[in-house]
């Protein structure tokens, strides 16, 4: 998927991740991102997010996130939200993201 | 047991009057007043009573407050949450927030990093970790040798021969000439016109650089009330903090040791902003040179008696305040609307 605009979703509320994602001139994803739990699972948080944008075919894209304690699932769902809405696109492939 | 389902997020419509009086009283009660220049604003209540708010003007989120009673429980949280998502909405994703300086850390845990602060008075922060530092960073590619830099900042609505007087004395006087186009578009003129009118009309300079001054020179963010226009208690603290970012990250990219002024004799916000430009800059460097103003038939040249006498038709007096250049813009198709605006 092609990212025309910047997409966010979430909040900055506990247990939540706020998350932008915007187009990137090169190729590849950057990551930057907060987390009061990074020692521990920065490196988990950001496999998560490569993984979502990978199944969504975003290779390349600039991600800002500020993790507020969520879970892998809420990250995953963050992401795929904030895709969509950067990429403009209502076609859910439900079947897809599920894997 | 608190029960966290009984708060109401609620968006607060300015035009009802009810609900204006109670945002002000809220924000009253913790010391900030509503701006005048607001687009949206939202509140949290406990029941009926406020219990915390915030809004914002185009990309500026401000008026941020939360009840004492109610301080760490996530409050903050929710009303940047739902402002911040409500300006991606709008379209807008370079953000920024003025607050208290006391309130930089709370701000910092929202994903906001600190651009200046005036001590005790007030902070900026913007949603990008790399805002302020990638915007000097592509300044700095124009970079340009020699012991007196200038710099002028002009908003140039439109550019009259007045601008043009200033920029060819300060092109005399420096090695090389750095002018800003205030990139704000609240005035009559878009930026994209009044930046081009800039280039237009020093073209035959060979010692000068137009940049457009984008957020950091007074612009919304760092001064909102230079576009209210009206002399207010906030001008001076606005102009003090657009200095200082000035000083502190534009004029150390660029190299800047001198900056030049017109002389102002009536703009009251104008002439604030200058005295504090005085006062605050030569103890960092950076020399200011005040000059006085071009006249014609005994008026100062001003871009606001050029659209005064637009107004009134007049364009064969405004042939002799402008340069060539923008005359020629005035007669052009592109104008019409722009003519249209002034006179209506």
């Amino acid at each position: 998927m092609d990212l025309k605009r910047a997409g966010m979703a979430g909040t900055l509320e506990s247990s939540d991740i706020m998350v932008v994602v915007e187009p990137k001139e090169d190729d590849g994803i950057k990551i930057h991102l907060e987390s009061p739990v990074e020692k521990q699972f920065g490196d988990q948080i950001k496999k998560v997010i490569l993984d979502t944008l990978d199944e969504l075919g975003v290779d390349k894209a600039m991600i800002r996130a500020k993790d507020k304690g969520a879970l892998d699932c809420v990250i995953k769902a963050r992401i795929q939200t904030a895709v969509y809405r950067g990429a403009d696109s209502k076609d859910y492939l439900w079947g897809e993201v599920e894997r | 047991m608190l029960d966290f389902n009984n708060y109401v997020e609620k968006t607060i419509h300015l035009n009802n009057r009810e609900e204006r009086e109670q945002i002000e009283r809220f924000l009253r009660q913790n010391s900030l007043r509503l701006e005048n220049d607001i687009e949206y604003s939202f509140a949290l209540y406990d029941g009926e009573r406020m219990v915390a708010t915030g809004s914002f003007s185009s990309n500026v989120l401000k008026c941020i407050a939360v009840d004492s009673g109610y301080e760490g429980m996530g409050m903050a949280g929710k009303v940047l949450s739902r402002l911040v998502t409500e300006e991606f909405r709008r379209g807008r994703t370079h953000l920024f927030i003025f607050t208290k300086p006391e309130n930089v850390g709370i701000f910092k845990e929202m994903g906001f990093y600190e651009i200046s602060r005036v001590p005790l008075k007030v902070a900026l922060m913007e949603n990008i970790p790399d805002g302020i530092s990638g915007f000097t960073h592509r300044l700095k590619k124009n970079k340009k040798p020699g012991r007196a830099v200038g710099s002028i900042v002009v908003n140039a609505n439109p550019f009259t021969k007045g601008h043009k007087y200033l920029v060819e004395k300060a092109s005399m006087e420096c090695d090389w000439l750095h002018i800003f186009v205030v990139w704000e578009d609240r005035s009559v003129f878009p930026p994209e016109v009044r930046y081009r009118l800039v280039k237009e009309g020093i073209k035959h300079l060979k010692n000068v650089t137009v940049h457009k001054g984008k957020d950091y020179i007074i612009s919304n963010a760092t001064f909102p009330t230079y576009f209210l226009k009206q002399p207010d208690e906030a001008v001076k603290i606005q102009s003090v903090l657009d200095i200082k970012i000035f000083q502190q990250h534009i004029a150390p990219a660029l190299g800047i040791n001198r900056r030049y002024v017109g002389e102002e004799p009536y703009c009251p916000v104008t002439i604030i902003y200058n005295q504090s430009m005085k006062e605050m800059l030569p103890d960092r460097g950076i020399e200011v040179f005040e000059i006085s103003r071009k006249s014609l038939g005994g008026f100062a040249i001003s871009a606001s008696r050029v659209r005064k006498l637009l107004r009134e038709g007049e364009l064969n007096l405004v042939k002799e305040m402008v340069p060539d250049t923008t005359f020629a813009f005035l007669n052009s198709e592109d104008a019409l609307s722009i003519l249209d605006k002034i006179k209506n």
